[in-house]
């Protein structure tokens, strides 16, 4: 490191001395960043937290000379400069900032006497800035290496905040404390008067998502206590009703038929197909499958009885289904048509496919009830 | 089974004729080894002259659909015959492999 390098900065001598101890130490700066970063994306992964983002950078050499340009005074060497490396994690709750915390406070040693939560700053009239600031040190436990012991010394700044509170701080940042004019004050205040309005839309986002949660558990009990008919159908409400697997048994009969592979796919799109046939709840797709199984079981049996086809795709069951129902109910020819069509998408294959399948069925006994 | 492969970038064009079974799937697996790879393929599998399918064939299409979709691609197969259709219908398949 050529000292006449860093006098270019023009700092005194002390500070000189800081940066030439943050030369020597930026190495040690970019391992704690990573260790830093790696851990909170492990946890994050193991927790099953989705945020939207995890950031992290090593304070530039130039940056770090204007700082100290600024307030060199403040401090006796490199270690009581607390940013030079910083880390933020970016969530899209409010309440995941603090489970996040948690994680910061269970896998870091936290100087709990420079760290500031922003966001209990403020008081009841105020607005602004919110954020919690945790300064803290890679732990022992987390990362040794004997060689380089600074790596558990260096104190680091870690930032949790919200997607909007992210986006006014930097707006903030660019309006406010941009060159050497001083802001009026109207414009602080409009600042200000938006940290009022996304506070209050960061807390709506949690509530909306603490209700549907709170929905999602009510509708999964229902489904799990075998209450159908209460339940409406929609995708949560079916993707738990597939999850007790009810096509299962029709499938198994239908591949016994030929002693078939059974493919698993997903039964997803029926969801639509169901709403289609005009469907309401979960109880209405029970009620098919205890008219319509065995009539489903027989057209499959006519369809593949007489075939070496020894694969049958999981959509079978729901397939055959839905055929049988459109039939029983007078749907004919142009029902089942118009059912693949929205199915499959427009193809001149489904109006062929529906006449066969008309033929097929008229001798079944479930048509000759009709 | 014949297999021609038209290749213009990550867009194939693939003409199947014949018939596809257990006797010559091996074969044909080879054959469209070169759909396997690549990101983003875009096949179209004319089956103009494609006379028969069995169980054996609709698994190598499943395998082929499997890995077009792991490579973020797309697959499509057109000009079926009407019992070639059947088949597909008939197991559901339709329902997983797109069908113009």
């Amino acid at each position: 490191m050529e000292q006449d390098d860093l006098e270019k900065y023009g700092l005194d001598m002390h500070c000189t001395m800081i940066l030439e101890e943050y030369r020597a130490n930026y190495e040690s700066f970019v391992k704690i960043k990573e260790i830093i970063l790696d851990c909170i994306r492990q946890a994050l992964k193991q927790n099953g937290m989705f945020v939207t983002a995890v950031e992290g950078r090593v304070k530039e050499e130039k940056s770090l000379a204007g700082k100290l340009e600024l307030k060199g005074h403040k401090y006796r060497t490199l270690s009581d400069i607390t940013d030079i490396v910083g880390t933020r994690v970016i969530t899209f709750y409010t309440d995941d900032v603090d489970k996040i915390a948690a994680i910061a406070e269970n896998n870091f040693d936290i100087d709990w006497e420079n760290s500031v939560d922003k966001r209990k700053m403020h008081t009841l009239d105020s607005f602004g800035y919110m954020s919690l600031h945790y300064i803290c040190r890679v732990p022992k436990k987390l990362y040794h290496d004997p060689a380089h012991p600074e790596i558990n010394e260096f104190r680091w700044e870690l930032q949790l905040r919200t997607t909007l509170q992210h986006m006014w701080a930097n707006m903030n940042h660019d309006c406010g404390y941009k060159g050497d004019v001083e802001i009026p004050v109207e414009h602080l205040r409009n600042m200000n008067r938006l940290a009022g309005v996304l506070e209050l839309a960061d807390d709506e986002f949690s509530r909306i998502r603490i209700a549907v949660n709170e929905y999602r558990r009510q509708v999964q009990a229902l489904v799990a206590s075998g209450n159908f008919d209460e339940v409406s159908l929609d995708v949560d409400t079916f993707r738990s009703y597939l999850n007790l697997k009810p096509f299962d048994k029709l499938n198994n009969h239908i591949a016994a038929i030929n002693q078939a592979e059974i493919h698993q796919d997903t039964l997803m799109p029926y969801l639509r197909m169901f709403k289609y046939l005009g469907f309401k709840t979960l109880g209405d797709i029970e009620k098919l499958q205890k008219e319509s199984s065995d009539d489903a079981y027989q057209l499959a049996k006519l369809e593949i009885g007489g075939t070496d086809l020894d694969i049958i795709s999981s959509t079978v069951s729901v397939q055959d289904l839905c055929i049988v129902h459109i039939l029983k109910n007078g749907g004919g020819e142009d029902g089942l048509a118009s059912f693949f069509d929205e199915l499959n998408g427009p193809s001149s294959y489904n109006r062929t496919r529906a006449q066969r399948l008309v033929e097929k069925t008229a001798r079944m006994p479930f048509m000759k009830k009709q | 089974m014949n297999v021609t492969i038209n290749q213009e970038e990550n867009k194939f064009n693939v003409v199947l004729e014949g018939r596809l079974d257990t006797t010559n799937a091996d074969q044909f697996q080879k054959d469209i080894e070169p759909l396997m790879t690549g990101e983003k393929p875009d096949i179209t599998l004319d089956c103009t002259a494609m006379e028969y399918t069995s169980s054996q064939g609709l698994r190598m299409f499943l395998m082929l659909q499997k890995s077009v979709n792991s490579r973020g691609g797309s697959m499509v197969m057109t000009n079926m015959n009407p019992q070639v259709k059947e088949v597909f219908d008939i197991t559901g398949f339709s329902n997983i492999i797109k069908i113009i």
